[in-house]
C-alpha cells in the first residue's frame, strides 16, 4: 500500500430500511493519516454509513474497501484493522475502566499496554471506577481508550461529543487531535459544525442519505462565495425574492420566518436592508450579523438548519 | 482461550456486583424451604382423620380405640374392611388407617409378642402426618406400658402405602433445586442477553474479534459456578438445618446441576433471540417457566398429575431434572438407573444448543 493512497474508499453504498435509503448512494475516499468529518443532521445517514464501513451492516449495494479490504466479504479482517466508538456506547456498568479495557484487549490477537492507553485518554486516576460511576466525558474517554486497545490503523469515531458539555468536549477534541498526532486515521461524524471545522482536515457534509458536499472545512465555507451573514425573524413569511435586489446579496435562503442573507458587503446590505424594511414597512426582529460557518453551507445547500427537525 | 478467560471473569464479577439480585436469587430458595420447613416441621395443634377397622372387637382394641378417643387430636370414623379404609386414605379422605388384626387382644393376652397393629399412612402427606404417627405411638406405648407394668408387648408397624419412607422437605429441597437451575438459567440468560442486545452492548462486542462461541462459553462457564455454588449452599443448608437426606452420591448431583444448567441456558438463548426486546424476553421466560414448576414435579410429584397430561409432562426436561435430584438425594439411586433421565436432558441439550446457534445474534 503506498504512503498517501486512500486508506478508506466508499462507491455508492446504498442501505434502505422498510422502502426508503437511509443511505443513498454515498461515495468519498479517505486518506491515510487524515481525520475526515462526516457532518449533518440527525438522520442524515451518518451512523449507518459508518456501522457499513465497520461491518455491523451489509450494504445493500455498493462496495467500500477499508485499510484494504473488502466490507462484504474481508469483515474479520476489518475488525483487526480499525477501533470502533459505536453512538450508543453501551458497557457493563458494574465492570471497572481497567477490568473493562482488559476485556476489550483479550477480544484481539495483540494489544498496546493498558496502562499508558489509560494515561493517555486522562482514565488513570478512573482506571478503578465502575463504569457506572463516569460522567459522560470520561465514557467517551473510555470509549475511544476500547477503540484504540489493539492499536489499529482507523478510528471510527460516530458523534463522540454528543451530550457532553463544553469542557468535556474540548477536552476530547484534544485527544483526537492527539490520534491523528500518532499517525491514526480517523473518520469521526457529529452534528456539531464546530467540532467538525475544529477537527478536520476534510469534510463530507451528508443530508438525507447522500453526500452533498466533500471538501476541506476552509473551501467548504469559500464556496458559499459570502464572507457573512445576516439573520433575522420576520413576523410574516416571504420569498426569497423579496431580499436578492438589497446590495452585496449573494444568496437569500428563507426557512419560514427565519431569513438569512449571504454578503461580501455587510455594511452595504445592513444599510439598504434597514432602508428597505423602513419603506417596505417589514417588521423584523433578532437581526444578526456573522461570519459565515460550515451552518451556512449546509443552510446555503439545504434550505435548512443542521439542528432542525 | 484469554478472551474466554476475561469474559468469564467478567460475568462472575458482574454477578457478584449485583448485589441485589444475588441477595434475591440466593434467597428465594431459602424463602421456599422456610416457609414450606416451617408449615410442615412445626408440631402445631391439629387434627388428624382416622378411620379404625377393628377386625378384633375384643377388648383390648377397644381399649385402645377409646384412648384415640379422648384425644383432640383425632377425627375418628370407623370401617368394616382394610380396603374400604384405605380406599379413603388414596382419595385423601382419611390422614390414617389403624387395623387391628383378627385375634389382636388374643394375642395380648397369651403374650404372642409381639402383638402389632397395622398402621397406614399416605406418603404424599409423610410430613404432615408424622406428628400423628408419633401421638398414636406414644399412645399405644403407654396403653402396653400399662398393661405389662413397664414391659412393651404391643409395638406399632408403620407400613406405607408405597415408597419410601419421606418427609415432604426431602421430597422439595430436590424440586427447589431443579426450579432454581431452570429459573437462574432460562430467565437469567434471556433476560440478560436481550438486554444486552438491546442497549448495544453486543453491538460493540461484535466490532471486535471476539468470537460467538468464545461469548456462549464464557456465559455457561459463569453459570455452572454460580449454580454450583448456590445449589451447594442449597444442599447444605437443607442438611443441617432442615434434616434432608442425601443417600446418594454428590457427584451425581453435581453431574445434574451441569446437565441442567446447559440444558436451560440453551433455552434461555433461544428465548433471547426469539424476544424482540428484553421487556418480552422476561415474561416469555416466566410465561414458560410457570407451568413447568408445576408440572415438573418441583412441588407436586409427578404422579399426581392427571393420566392425559403424563405424556407432556414426561417430555418436560424440568421433570426429569426434578426426578434425578429426588432419586439421587432421596433413595440413593444409581447412575445407571437414570439413563433415562441423562438421555432426555442431553437430548433437550443438545436440541437446545442446535438450535440456539442457529438463531444467536448480535444485534
Amino acid at each position: 500500500m503506498e504512503a498517501s493512497e486512500a486508506i478508506i474508499q466508499v462507491k455508492q453504498l446504498k442501505k434502505r430500511y422498510d422502502g426508503f435509503y437511509a443511505v443513498n448512494g454515498v461515495s468519498f475516499e479517505v486518506q491515510r493519516g487524515e481525520i475526515f468529518g462526516l457532518l449533518g443532521p440527525n438522520g442524515a445517514g451518518k451512523t449507518t454509513t459508518i456501522e457499513m464501513l465497520v461491518g455491523l451492516r451489509k450494504p445493500d449495494e455498493g462496495t467500500a474497501l477499508v485499510a484494504g479490504y473488502d466490507v462484504l466479504k474481508e469483515t474479520e479482517h476489518i475488525k483487526k484493522a480499525i477501533g470502533i466508538q459505536l453512538q450508543s456506547t453501551s458497557l457493563f456498568d458494574l465492570l471497572k475502566v481497567k477490568e473493562t479495557l482488559e476485556m476489550y484487549a483479550s477480544f484481539y490477537p495483540s494489544h498496546v499496554p493498558i496502562q499508558p492507553l489509560m494515561e493517555e485518554m486522562l482514565l488513570t486516576e478512573k482506571q478503578n471506577s465502575l463504569v457506572k460511576e463516569l460522567s459522560g466525558g470520561q465514557k467517551q474517554r473510555l470509549a475511544i481508550a476500547l477503540a484504540m486497545v489493539h492499536d489499529p490503523e482507523v478510528i471510527f469515531l460516530d458523534e463522540p461529543t454528543t451530550g457532553l458539555d463544553p469542557q468535556a468536549r474540548r477536552t476530547l477534541w484534544e485527544i483526537v487531535l492527539n490520534l491523528k498526532n500518532k499517525g491514526k486515521t480517523v473518520l469521526l461524524s457529529t452534528h456539531y459544525m464546530d467540532e467538525a471545522y475544529v477537527l478536520s482536515d476534510r469534510i463530507g457534509i451528508m443530508d438525507r442519505g447522500k453526500l452533498i458536499a466533500l471538501d476541506s472545512p476552509k473551501n467548504l465555507i469559500q464556496s458559499i462565495n459570502a464572507e457573512s451573514a445576516v439573520e433575522f425573524k420576520t413576523t410574516q413569511t416571504y420569498t426569497e425574492h423579496t431580499f436578492e435586489g438589497l446590495r452585496g446579496v449573494k444568496k437569500v435562503v428563507i426557512n419560514q420566518q427565519f431569513v438569512t442573507l449571504y454578503t461580501n458587503q455587510l455594511q452595504e446590505t445592513l444599510i439598504d436592508f434597514l432602508q428597505f424594511t423602513s419603506d417596505q414597512s417589514i417588521s423584523f426582529s433578532a437581526l444578526q450579523t456573522r461570519t459565515a460557518t460550515l451552518e451556512d453551507v449546509f443552510l446555503h445547500m439545504t434550505g435548512r438548519g443542521l439542528r432542525e427537525e | 482461550m484469554k478472551a474466554y478467560y476475561q469474559l468469564t471473569l467478567a460475568q462472575l464479577r458482574l454477578f457478584l456486583r449485583n448485589r441485589q439480585a444475588l441477595f434475591w436469587i440466593m434467597l428465594f430458595p431459602f424463602f421456599f424451604m422456610f416457609i414450606f420447613g416451617l408449615l410442615f416441621e412445626n408440631d402445631r395443634p391439629v387434627t388428624y382423620t382416622m378411620s379404625i377397622v377393628d377386625l378384633d372387637q375384643r377388648s383390648i382394641s377397644k381399649q385402645i380405640t377409646q384412648t384415640f378417643q379422648q384425644q383432640d387430636y383425632f377425627q375418628i370414623s370407623y370401617d368394616r374392611q382394610v380396603e374400604t379404609a384405605n380406599e379413603k386414605l388414596k382419595n385423601g379422605k382419611v390422614d390414617l388407617v389403624v387395623v387391628f388384626p383378627k385375634n389382636f387382644s388374643q394375642q395380648v393376652q397369651q403374650k404372642q409378642l409381639p402383638a402389632s397393629i397395622d398402621l397406614y399412612y399416605n406418603n404424599k402427606n409423610a410430613a404432615q402426618t408424622r406428628t400423628a404417627l408419633t401421638i398414636i405411638e406414644g399412645n399405644i406405648d403407654a396403653v402396653s406400658k400399662n398393661m405389662t407394668q413397664y414391659q412393651p408387648v404391643i409395638k406399632t408397624e408403620t407400613k406405607e402405602i408405597s415408597g419410601l419412607r419421606l418427609t415432604y422437605l426431602d421430597f422439595l429441597v430436590p424440586g427447589i433445586i431443579a426450579m432454581q437451575i431452570m429459573s437462574n438459567n432460562m430467565n437469567g440468560v434471556a433476560g440478560q442477553i436481550a438486554s444486552w442486545r438491546e442497549r448495544g452492548v453486543l453491538r460493540r462486542m461484535q466490532g471486535t474479534t471476539l468470537k460467538a462461541s468464545n461469548f456462549i462459553a464464557s456465559q455457561i462457564t459463569a453459570r455452572l459456578v454460580l449454580n454450583g455454588v448456590q445449589a451447594l449452599l442449597l444442599l447444605l443448608i437443607g442438611y443441617f438445618l432442615f434434616d434432608v437426606s442425601i443417600n446418594g452420591s454428590i457427584v451425581y448431583v453435581i453431574l445434574f446441576i451441569i446437565l441442567g444448567t446447559l440444558t436451560f441456558m440453551s433455552i434461555g438463548f433461544i428465548i433471547a433471540s426469539l424476544a424482540k426486546t428484553p421487556e418480552s424476553a422476561g415474561p416469555i421466560a416466566g410465561f414458560l417457566s410457570f407451568p413447568l414448576m408445576f408440572l415438573g414435579g418441583v412441588f407436586f410429584p409427578i404422579s399426581n398429575m392427571p393420566t392425559y397430561l403424563q405424556p407432556i409432562v414426561q417430555a418436560l426436561p424440568i421433570s426429569h431434572l426434578s426426578t434425578a435430584f429426588r432419586e439421587i438425594m432421596n433413595v440413593g439411586t444409581p447412575l445407571t438407573e437414570l439413563l433415562p433421565e441423562v438421555g432426555w436432558l442431553c437430548a433437550w441439550l443438545v436440541a437446545g444448543f442446535v438450535i440456539a446457534t442457529r438463531l444467536f445474534k448480535w444485534e
